[in-house]
């Protein structure tokens, strides 16, 4: 084995000789110092100048177009035909698209959630090695990046946190004589509840329905309400699955989050069985909700004095919790999360796949988060939360609250046929908050229906899921 | 007079040559008129059903490799489907759905038309508006409904001030109304659809019969029921049975509104179908079903055809009576 000799001219040379290439066209990613939007670009301009297709949401879209238009300057890269689908109709049209190995989209946005399906269709372009090339990381707070991962793979640049956060009306609980009365009434202080049932309680007290004033604002209908029921039930320390696949939601914890889940029934309007976003935002922003669980996008509506009336009058905070399991434990939820992926089948794949890590970068994606009118990209990176235009958008308690919601955040079922198990237990969830169905048959109906999935997926395809799904899952009970 | 006898004698053969000359083109007439109908069918329907027939037939999980190398299972999966109550309790809705909403457009239908079908001043205004709400898009009428029928909307306060007392009815999360809301939709929809048929019905009745009866002093009412609704008989049951068949197949505006629910007060075939293969993905199921209601519907069209088919014998032994007793 020889011994590596360097001259002192030597190494004098090569730094030299490193310098200049530094500035060298092309030459950028290999140099030290570069940032990751430099990077990015770098590898990009290697594989040439493409008009991307794809598929995506125009409320999702809109504001990410002038960083685009920045990225198309710096690498020819840029959007070509783009179908403007709503993210709720994506996963149909994506699977239609796996099934038929098109190469008509290069990326699609949709649920991140929709990754093990997709992936397992072999729809998926793996971004690894992009990612290596380019540099990048998503700096995020805790294990959000997990759910990007499906088998030990990169899949996804999150466009969008969606997390949801506890709103409870500031206005009410400031209120003395609504003080007073709790404290009589409850023997404790009226404050933002820190558990589902201080939550309910608190509900119970301030609503008041002839003053068309409901106790929550939380979603019950078929396509959204189980997104609620995830968190009640996480944060009574369940799981929905063992570690053989076994469904175990028709357990103490999972029953103990139907009732909770149920119970809203008693605070919520007469209508919420069939509301979605459109119906439940306005009412939010208008004041007539004492408190809910929302998406944190909802917190730039209620700050614009155009669409709220409840313009400084809430408390942000986190999702209440349980001490059901014998400690507290708080889980929020992210659902759905929109994402970049990229097909496997594309031409232009790389294309897209640095495009994507362009939008994907904390600095670059600022703008597209702080956006006021196109509010749909929520934040999500650790830069986001300190620049000022994202502060601004949401206010600095709203910004805190949803920092501390991910920290406990977490998927809904992050398996191979999410959306079947996933309304195979909206759907009895469903039946029951509008009496169709008993409390006590819901889990056991739901976990027959989830064998059955289960069985025709393959349980040992799925048991390999199990490990993504959980490296998704939070590491603390409590945000810091 | 030879010319004549050279006609006489060339007569027949130039009729003939010009019969099948005739004939010929007739035949190409049809054919050209039916080629694209029969390319369609070849081409596209039946590559589709076949496909369709072999996922039905074959079980293949979309996440677990490619279709031709999907699992033979017989008739296991039309055995799943006939015993899945969520298949069963669908029908029972489609069914029920389509059986209400037939008759609804079918009242309002023939009571415009009977309305509408002497001509009188301003018909053609009328005629447009009455037909506006089927060149409507159904997405667009559902989601124009869903804001007029929430519990404190429009339409809850128009029935309050016309009955004079609270009216709150949850037309939208009421499961017990939902399918009924959905329904009426429909009617409002498609209820032009059986206006023009029965229109055009009774514009077609001769006069003969009812100015008869006129003379002999038939009241109205009479008229009405023993004359012009038994000539109508055939197009009625037309309307009924094309407006049925429609539909057993709505799905639009029912997605749009429920997505099947609330609970399941709404999964009808449709629904239920577009789930199993787009939402579950379960292909091989969806291409079962399919083919189950693609079996239910050949059944009530061959009774349907049927139906008109009897009504067209009583119909046409009404007129050969009708002509007989006239020449006599």
């Amino acid at each position: 084995m020889s011994k590596l000799k360097i001259s002192r001219r030597t190494f004098v040379e090569g730094g030299l000789g490193l310098t200049v290439a530094n500035f060298l066209p092309g030459t950028t990613p290999f140099a030290f110092g570069a940032t990751m939007e430099e990077q990015t670009i770098a590898a990009a301009k290697t594989v040439g100048p493409a008009k991307v297709n794809g598929m995506i949401w125009s409320p999702y879209f809109v504001p990410m177009q002038p960083v685009i238009a920045e990225f198309t300057k710096a690498t020819g890269i840029g959007t070509g035909g783009i179908q403007d689908i709503s993210i709720f109709d994506a996963p149909q049209r994506a699977m239609a698209e796996a099934l038929s190995h098109s190469p008509s989209f290069d990326f699609i946005h949709i649920d991140s959630n929709m990754i093990p399906s997709l992936a397992s269709a072999g729809y998926l372009e793996p971004l690894d090695a992009y990612i290596e090339k380019a540099g990048f990381h998503l700096d995020v707070v805790a294990g959000y990046g997990n759910f990007m991962k499906y088998n030990g793979h990169m899949y996804g640049i999150p466009t969008d946190g969606n997390v949801h956060i506890q709103y409870t009306r500031k206005d009410l609980l400031d209120n003395p004589d609504n003080k007073k009365r709790f404290a009589d009434k409850f023997g404790t202080e009226l404050k933002v509840p820190e558990t589902w049932e201080e939550n309910l309680r608190l509900q119970e007290f301030l609503m008041d329905p002839k003053k068309d004033l409901y106790g929550s604002g939380s979603l019950r209908n078929r396509a959204n309400g189980v997104t609620w029921w995830y968190m009640i039930f996480y944060s009574a320390g369940g799981f929905p699955f063992d570690e053989d696949m076994k469904p175990t939601i028709n357990t103490p914890a999972g029953q103990y989050a139907v009732d909770i889940y149920l119970q809203d029934k008693k605070v919520n309007h007469p209508e919420a069985a069939n509301w979605g976003t459109p119906q439940m935002i306005p009412r939010i922003a208008q004041g007539h909700v004492v408190s809910c669980q929302y998406w944190d996008g909802t917190c730039k509506t209620i700050k614009n004095p155009k669409q709220s009336k409840t313009v400084g009058d809430w408390y942000y905070s986190v999702v209440p919790g349980s001490k059901f399991s014998g400690k507290m434990i708080h889980r929020s939820i992210s659902s759905p999360l929109a994402a970049l992926l990229i097909n496997k089948y594309s031409p232009h794949k790389a294309q897209a796949a640095y495009l994507a890590l362009w939008l994907g970068s904390g600095k670059n994606s600022i703008p597209i988060v702080s956006d006021p009118k196109n509010a749909f990209n929520d934040a999500w990176a650790t830069e986001h939360f300190a620049a000022p235009a994202v502060i601004n958008a949401y206010t600095q308690a709203g910004i805190n609250a949803i920092k501390k919601n991910f920290q406990v955040v977490c998927p809904p079922i992050y398996l191979t046929g999410f959306l079947e198990f996933q309304d195979a237990l909206g759907k009895n969830l469903s039946e029951a908050y509008v009496g169709q169905l008993p409390a006590k048959d819901v889990l056991k109906n739901t976990e027959d229906e989830w064998n059955k999935i289960i069985r025709r997926i393959g349980r040992s395809k799925l048991k390999k899921d199990l490990a993504s799904y959980k490296a998704a899952m939070p590491k603390r009970d409590v945000p810091a | 007079m030879a010319v004549a006898t050279l006609q006489t004698g060339g007569a027949p053969d130039s009729v003939s040559s010009r019969e099948s000359s005739r004939r010929r083109g007739i035949k190409l007439f049809k054919i050209a008129l039916l080629s694209p109908l029969v390319v369609l069918i070849f081409c596209i329907l039946t590559p589709v059903l076949l496909l369709q027939l072999y996922f039905s037939f074959h079980q293949w999980t979309v996440y677990l490799g490619s279709w031709w190398d999907a699992d033979f299972v017989g008739l296991d999966l039309f055995r799943s489907v006939l015993t899945d109550p969520r298949f069963g309790w669908a029908v029972v809705r489609s069914l029920a759905f389509a059986t209400g909403s037939t008759i609804g457009c079918f009242i309002f239908g023939f009571l415009l038309a009977y309305l509408m079908y002497k001509p009188f001043r301003g018909q053609s205004f009328y005629y447009i508006i009455f037909i506006l709400p089927m060149l409507t898009v159904p997405v667009v009428v559902a989601y124009t409904a869903e804001m007029m029928l929430y519990r404190d909307g429009p339409v809850n306060h128009i029935i309050s001030f016309l009955i004079g007392h609270d009216f709150r009815v949850s037309w939208l999360t009421n499961p017990h109304m939902a399918l009924t809301t959905a329904a009426l939709l429909e009617v409002w929809n498609w209820t032009p659809f059986s206006f023009i048929i029965m229109l055009a019905g009774l514009a077609a009745i001769p006069k003969e019969p009812i100015e008869a009866a006129e003379i002999l002093g038939a009241s109205k009412w009479r008229i009405f029921w023993e004359i012009q609704v038994p000539l109508l008989r055939p197009v009625i049951l037309l309307a009924l049975v094309l407006r049925f068949l429609e539909a057993m197949a709505e799905f639009p505006k029912t997605w749009a509104l429920f997505q099947g629910g609330p609970g399941t007060a709404t999964e009808t075939l449709p629904v239920y179908i577009f789930m199993t293969t787009w939402q579950y993905f379960q292909i091989s199921k969806g291409a079962a079903m399919s083919y189950i209601v693609l079996m239910l519907m050949v059944g009530i069209v061959l009774f349907a055809i049927y139906l008109l088919r009897r009504e067209k014998h009583v119909l046409d032994a009404m007129y050969e009576w009708r002509e007989t007793e006239m020449e006599a």
